[in-house]
């Protein structure tokens, strides 16, 4: 490992679960965003090839340390954890419209779910998956909503184009719902 | 004949997906008369049994009934080249489709979310950034707060241990006076109330703690000042402690 490999190792226990995201660690260590992402790479790679307790991600450009996947079922017996958190299938729905349609306005979410969605966008604000973007052009000048960083965290995303493509899934589910 | 109730859809067109699927009705050439009374049915067995039903289910009801009758109607042809709409069986058959799209979505995210919470993190290590804090502008909303301090209960329960005895714990305020006084010996000469009160795991301590305070206020050792809602008291600096009141 390269010595900015160890460096950000550190710098990324210190910051825990907020991360860092790759401009910050190029300015603390004055070097190229490219060194670091080298860097943050090998870090990843050592982290998995080793099968250490820990594991290096990037949530929507924030890297981490968090713990490695089996490290959860002593984690549960340690601290115990009983009950996992959920997203109800409305909040899901409302998040998936947001997330590939951002940003947009409330009555176009509620054009396509047929329900109205008022209290679930304060709910999705205050658990911080999603947050005002601005307003749109169209009369009234509606709020327009986008997903959050908070967003990619929870769900594991580097970038919103790893979302599976609406394309596809039409084929896919309609095929399901004739069968 | 309906087991599942009205509350386990997330809206009419999850509904009328479920019933399409059911009733293995075709989504591309829907029959909206088929579609709209099993659509009734539904909605009349949730009423029977005095289920709320949302508005928005009526008002999909509305909007299928208008077509299905207007259906029944002779139409006059000039009129409808006149003013063209969409075809509000082509509309609603679009809406289905677009709405099935994210809803096949949930699933996946769902499991990535179920999956992310067995990645635990740590927080960020806050005493290097205690000497930090006080230079830093707190811009924020209500939300801010509410997640700051939704984190703070998750701190505090994490300091619960997994077993707790019970003791009764029995300490006067002369004893309390002299805890206090080796404490407030590490704090700056003015502190915020508040930090007497950080090592209190019981309404008992804080109330003596409180009677603690208001004694060495008495005796003159300790001075204090109200600024807006949070109170400050400061150590008196002369020991005879004559001078101590405001």
């Amino acid at each position: 490992m390269t010595d900015y490999t160890v460096i950000i190792e550190g710098l990324l226990f210190i910051v825990g679960e907020q991360g860092l995201s790759i401009e910050q660690m190029a300015q603390t260590l004055l070097c190229s965003e490219e060194e670091v992402i080298k860097a943050v790479d090998q870090l990843a790679v050592f982290y998995k090839g080793y099968n250490r307790g820990i594991q290096c991600v990037n949530y929507g450009g924030q890297v981490k340390l968090l713990t490695a996947p089996f490290i959860h079922p002593y984690a549960q017996q340690m601290l115990s954890i009983q009950k996992t958190r959920q997203l109800s299938q409305s909040a899901l729905e409302t998040l998936a419209i947001i997330a590939y349609k951002q940003p947009i306005t409330r009555v176009e979410i509620e054009e396509i779910r047929g329900v109205g969605c008022d209290i679930m966008l304060r709910k999705l604000q205050a658990l911080d998956l999603i947050r005002e973007f601005g307003r749109s052009e169209a009369p009234g000048r509606p709020i327009l909503y986008e997903v959050t960083q908070e967003f990619m965290d929870v769900f594991q995303l580097m970038s919103l184009d790893e979302l599976p493509k609406l394309e596809q899934i039409v084929s896919g589910s309609s095929q399901e719902l004739f069968e | 004949m309906f087991e599942i109730t009205i509350d386990q859809f997330s809206g009419p067109l999850d509904l009328m997906l479920f019933l399409i699927k059911e009733k293995k009705l075709d989504l591309f050439n829907l029959d909206i008369s088929e579609l709209t009374s099993q659509y009734q049915n539904y909605i009349t067995s949730m009423h029977d049994m005095n289920l709320e039903i949302a508005s928005e289910y009526l008002s999909e009801l509305a909007g299928l009934i208008e077509y299905k009758s207007k259906k029944l109607l002779p139409r006059d042809k000039s009129q409808l080249d006149a003013d063209y709409v969409e075809d509000p069986k082509e509309s609603l058959v679009r809406r289905l489709l677009e709405y099935q799209q994210f809803k096949d979505i949930t699933g996946d995210l769902e499991k990535r979310y179920q999956i992310r919470q067995q990645f635990i993190g740590k927080p960020l290590s806050r005493k290097e950034l205690d000497d930090v804090m006080p230079d830093m502008l707190v811009e924020g909303s209500s939300y801010d707060l509410i997640r700051a301090m939704k984190k703070v209960m998750i701190r505090v329960s994490l300091q619960q241990p997994f077993e707790t005895k019970i003791a009764a714990r029995e300490l006067s305020v002369d004893q309390r006076i002299d805890m206090l006084r080796k404490m407030i010996n590490r704090f700056p000469a003015s502190f915020a109330l508040e930090e007497c009160f950080a090592d209190c795991s019981d309404i008992q301590l804080v109330l003596i703690t409180f009677l603690a305070v208001l004694d060495m206020i008495r005796i003159g050792e300790l001075l204090f000042t109200v600024e807006g809602e949070q109170i400050y008291l400061i150590r008196s600096t002369s020991d005879d402690g004559l001078y101590g009141n405001y």
